[in-house]
Formats: C-alpha cells, structure tokens, sequence
C-alpha cells in the first residue's frame, strides 16, 4: 500500500502579462507517492519550473489544491528541501558553511560543531571532502551541485525538489552526478516508507527514466499533462548495464516518441530542441 | 627556482636609476645645487628597497609592474633635475630642485605628521560615522521595497547637491572647523553609501532569495545573512565613492578656514610663494590618499573574497 505524499490536484497557474493571462499550466493532476521518484519531463517553457516553484511554496498565486501529507500546501515548508539549477549556494559562505547554515533552519537544537560535523560527513558522501572551504565560485558548476546536493540531503527533509539540477553541467561530469544522487537516493532507504520522496524536472530523457519510478510528461502551452509513464526496471539500478538491454533502448524510445508526437502535433512537424 | 639574473638586473629601471645619479654629478646652470645629496640619497634608497622587493614579487607580470612604476618616477627625477638645476629652463621659485623638496620633507616631517593626522581623523571620523548610519537605514529601507524605491529618488536629489555647497551652512550650524568638516564629510559620504546600499538591496539576484526563501530563514537571518553579503559589492562602491569626494572636500574646506590639516599645509605656504613646500604638501597628500584607499581596499577584499 502506498500513501500519497503529494497530492496535485486541478492546478492551474496564470502569469499576468501586459493587460492579458497567460496560462502557464492548466489543470494539472497527479499524485506523488511517499519515497517515490518522479520525474517532469517537457520542453522548455512547458512550465515545468512553475509548477516546481508552487511545490517550493515560492509561487502562491495558483489555482487548485495542493496536499502535502493531506495537508494544504502554505508556503515554503522545512519538510521539502530544493536544489535549483543555479544559485542554491550562497556565493559569500564555503561550501561547509553553506550546508550547515542548512542544517540550522531545520535543527536548531544543534550546536555550531555539530552542524558543521554533519556537513563535513555529507561533504565526504558527495565526494567534496577537501573541498569544505572552498567558496562557490572556486568550484566548477558540477561541484557546486553536489555540494547544493549535499546540502539537501544532510537537511534531511522529507521530500525533495530539484529543478534541473544537472542541465548546466557538461555530459560527462552529468552522468557522473546521475550515478551519485541514483545512489544517494536508493541509500537512503530499502523501501519506500523510508527513501525520500523527489519531484525530478529535467528535459533529459535519458537522466529522467534512470532515477524515476515514474514518469510525468508535460505538453506545452498551456502546460497539461500528457502522459505518465511508470519506468518498468528494478532497483538497485546501475547505469552502464541498464542502458545495454532491450528492453531499455524500447523503453526509451516510446518515451521519445510521445515527447516528439506532441511537439511535432503542436508546431507542425518543425525541427525541435528538447 | 632558477634565479635568471637578467630578469632581475638588466632592467630598464635599473638603468634609469644609474642615468639619475650620473645626471646629478652634471655641472649645474643654477647656481648650484645644494641639494642634490637628498636626491641622490633618495634614489639609493629607492633602489635598493626595488631590488629588495623584486626578490620577493614571484608573478613576473606583477613584477614588470612594478619596475615599470619604479622607472617612470626616475625617468620623471631625471627630467625635473635636467629642466631645474642642470639645464635652468624652469623658474627655480616655482619648480625648486626636487632634492630641496626632500629636504624639505626632513624638516618639516612633525608638522606634516600633525596636519596628516588632522585631516586623516576627520576623513575617518565623517566617514565611518557616514558607513555606520547609511548601511543599516539603507538595509532596512531596501528591505521594505515601497520605502526603498520612493527613499531612492530622494537619494539621488540629495547626492547630486555638490556637497562642498553645505560648508557656509554648516559653518552657521557649527561652533568649530572641525565639527564643519566632520558634518560635510559625513553628507558627502552619507549620500553615496546610502544609495549603493539600497540599490544593493533591491538588486538582490531573485535565485538567491528564492534559496533563502526555501530554506525558511529567519528575518534577521534574512537580512543579515543573505541580503547584507549579497549587497556587499554594491555598498563597497558607495562606500569607495564617499571616501574619495571626503578626500576632495575635506582639502578644499581646509584650504578656505582651516587652522591644520594638509589643504591648510599647501594653501598657507602657497600663499607666502613658498612653493617648495607647497609641492611637497602636493606629494604628501598624493601619498596619504593612495595609502588610506590602499588600507581600505585590502578590507574590501577580505570581505568579498568569496566573489
Ligand atoms: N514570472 C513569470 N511571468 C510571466 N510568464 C512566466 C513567468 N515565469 C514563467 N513564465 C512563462 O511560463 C512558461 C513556463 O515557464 P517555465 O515554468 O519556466 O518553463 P520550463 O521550466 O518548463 O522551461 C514560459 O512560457 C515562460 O515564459
Ligand atoms: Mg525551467
């Protein structure tokens, strides 16, 4: 049995332009199960980050009804924690700071050390050990998201939202960091009631089908949902194997080709940029 | 490390160093010139303090630099002492041998000191007092947007009033010369700290305060935390504007009523035609101005650092 942990239901954002609406998503439902790993997939400008940033708490104006463990949603929450694409860091304390200055929004109980104890720990997990006191801007991009990561998990919240946390780093260093928080998330609980729950906007089909359980795909203009796709392969999954199957290559490209029918439906067959 | 000694000796300033001395055993147009041992006195120092510094400057272009500056000052001497005492082209009363303006240095070092310390206590004094009101009202108005943006335009009113403008006021407002300057300095400084401040605060990156946002900081925390470093930069340049127009101003006051200080120094002797130490009162200014924004600069980076 499992228990919602999010529910989305007829959510539908309007953004005000010069004296007209423009409708960023229009009713969109669906649910996010307690330690489930779903990912939103879309073009870019299909609205994915809006309907992230109602999820954060930071956009309020929405109509429709969100539920965080059956609760309506009210603001930004210490039960969520978020990795943005940029900027999750503050450029003016290290990277150890940074993830403690986490810690104390959500443990305040705890002593300066030991905040900073726990960072270093998660500052190891991700592979940043001797980077503790470096500031972000001496980090490369892809470091800056492990240690934004880092920060996320040692807050330790329930739930997890990232918004294109990999798109700016380069391919390589990407797949690298799909691996770790693949890893970092399945170890952070054997079954669902323990693991995390985590809302994944990404326009990577590939990065979107390895880490999720299931899959929401997004239409543009307005935003609806098309599509939700369950991903079929089992846990623990490792990457190198997984993507040498059958199976996954078929996978994949039913995915592509839903994400492709819409685009090619909508714009009339034109090339498109994913 | 090899030392290449050529990147060390054979150096365009080196070379400018020996042409300075010989140039000062030339026969002399003027008369003679009794003050050419402080010259040369000078330039030895200066040179051995180069050789010793270069020894420990590592990056060769910061090097280079540095010899560079170091060859234009003798390049510069050498001219001067050519033009005055050797060639006699100046007016000695104007443009007096440079060795007497080191000379002059020698003895008037106390006095110096005393108008240095009066004008630099001041600067400080109007300035900080400036830092310590303008930072918190212009963190605590950019903070309330609404305020913020209405207290900007009032701001721009209030700084594009020349603040040399508020001496005759203040002076009415005021018993002393000191008091007059301390408050002009503090409007002139007030004004550009103010609005740096604010348009900090108000251009905070909006990423960043979404992150603090779902990170559920406190207010205080907010404000001190994350909007004050963010606006750092910004407040860093109000703060560079207002030390150098209190520069400007607190030597132009000096030079009108002012009994110390350097703008006194220069002016008083400049108008006794004593204009060997109305350029040495030049130079010193020159050098308390770098130093002071030197000291402040070397602050500025340590806290930004993390840019
Ligand atoms: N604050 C805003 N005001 C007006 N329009 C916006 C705003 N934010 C996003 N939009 C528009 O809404 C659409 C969805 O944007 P976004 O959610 O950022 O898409 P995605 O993250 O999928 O690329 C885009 O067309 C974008 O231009
Ligand atoms: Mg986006």
């Amino acid at each position: 049995m499992s228990t919602n942990k999010i529910e989305i239901k007829n959510l539908t954002v309007q953004y005000a332009e010069k004296n007209k609406q423009f409708t960023a998503l229009h009713d969109v439902n669906f649910n996010v199960s307690q330690g489930e790993f779903v990912s939103i997939v879309g073009a870019s400008g299909c609205g994915k980050s809006t309907l992230l940033s109602v999820l954060e708490g930071i956009y309020q104006n929405f109509q429709g009804e969100i539920l965080i463990d059956g609760h309506p949603l009210e603001g930004t929450g210490k039960e969520r924690g978020v990795v943005f694409q940029h900027y999750s860091l503050f450029p003016w304390m290290t990277t150890r700071k940074n993830i403690a200055f986490g810690i104390k929004q959500v443990r305040k109980n705890l002593s300066k050390t030991e905040r900073l104890k726990i960072a270093d720990e998660f500052l190891e997990k991700v592979g940043l050990g001797d980077f503790g006191n470096k500031y972000p801007s001496q980090l490369s991009g892809g470091m800056q998201q492990r240690a934004a990561i880092a920060r996320a998990l040692a807050m330790d919240t329930d739930i997890l939202l990232m918004d294109e946390p990999f798109s700016a780093i380069d391919p390589k260093n990407r797949v690298i960091l799909q691996e770790l928080l693949l890893k970092l998330w399945e170890g952070t609980g054997d079954t669902p009631e323990t693991r995390k729950t985590v809302v994944f906007v990404t326009h990577d089909i590939d990065e979107a089908i390895l880490l999720s359980d299931r899959i929401v795909v997004l239409t543009s203009h307005p935003g609806t949902v098309s599509e939700i796709v369950a991903v079929p392969f089992a846990r623990p999954r490792n990457r190198s194997e997984l993507v040498q199957t059958l199976e996954y290559n078929k996978f994949r490209n039913k995915l592509l080709s839903l994400f492709y029918d819409d685009i090619t439906n909508k714009i009339g067959g034109e090339e498109v940029v994913l | 490390m090899k030392i290449n000694i050529k990147d060390y000796l054979f150096r365009l300033a080196h070379l400018l160093f020996i042409g300075l001395i010989v140039v000062q055993f030339l026969p002399d147009q003027s008369g003679g010139d009794s003050y050419s041992n402080y010259l040369i006195g000078f330039a030895v120092a200066a040179e051995i303090l180069t050789l010793a510094l270069t020894a420990f400057i590592s990056k060769k272009e910061s090097r280079n630099l540095f010899l560079d500056i170091v060859g234009f000052i003798y390049a510069f001497l050498i001219l001067w002492t050519l033009a005055t005492s050797k060639l006699n082209l100046l007016n000695p009363s104007l443009f007096p041998p440079f060795g007497k303006i080191l000379a002059q240095f020698g003895t008037d070092w106390q006095k110096i000191l005393i108008n240095i310390k009066s004008s630099v206590g001041i600067i400080l004094q109007g300035f900080l007092l400036a830092c310590a009101v303008a930072v918190p009202l212009g963190l605590f108005l950019g903070w309330a947007a609404r305020a913020g943006n209405a207290a900007t335009y009032l701001s721009k009113f209030f700084s594009s009033i020349p603040p040399i403008v508020y001496i005759p006021y203040g002076i009415a407002l005021l018993p002393t010369f000191r008091s007059v300057s301390v408050f002009v300095i503090f409007l002139a400084s007030f004004w550009p700290v103010f609005a740096g401040t604010m348009s900090g605060v108000l251009n905070v990156d909006k990423r960043i305060m979404d992150s603090a946002k779902v990170l559920n900081v406190s207010k205080p925390e907010l404000l001190f935390q994350v909007i004050l470093p963010a606006s750092l930069p910004q407040i860093f340049l109000g703060c560079n504007q207002g030390l150098s127009v209190s520069f400007i101003l607190l030597t132009s006051a000096e030079m009108i009523g002012a009994r110390d200080g350097m703008g006194y120094y220069v002016k008083y002797y400049s108008d006794f035609g004593d204009y060997t130490r109305t350029i040495t009162g030049l130079l010193v200014i020159g050098i308390v101005v770098i130093g002071v924004t030197f000291l402040f600069n070397l602050f500025q980076k340590r806290l930004l650092k993390w840019r």
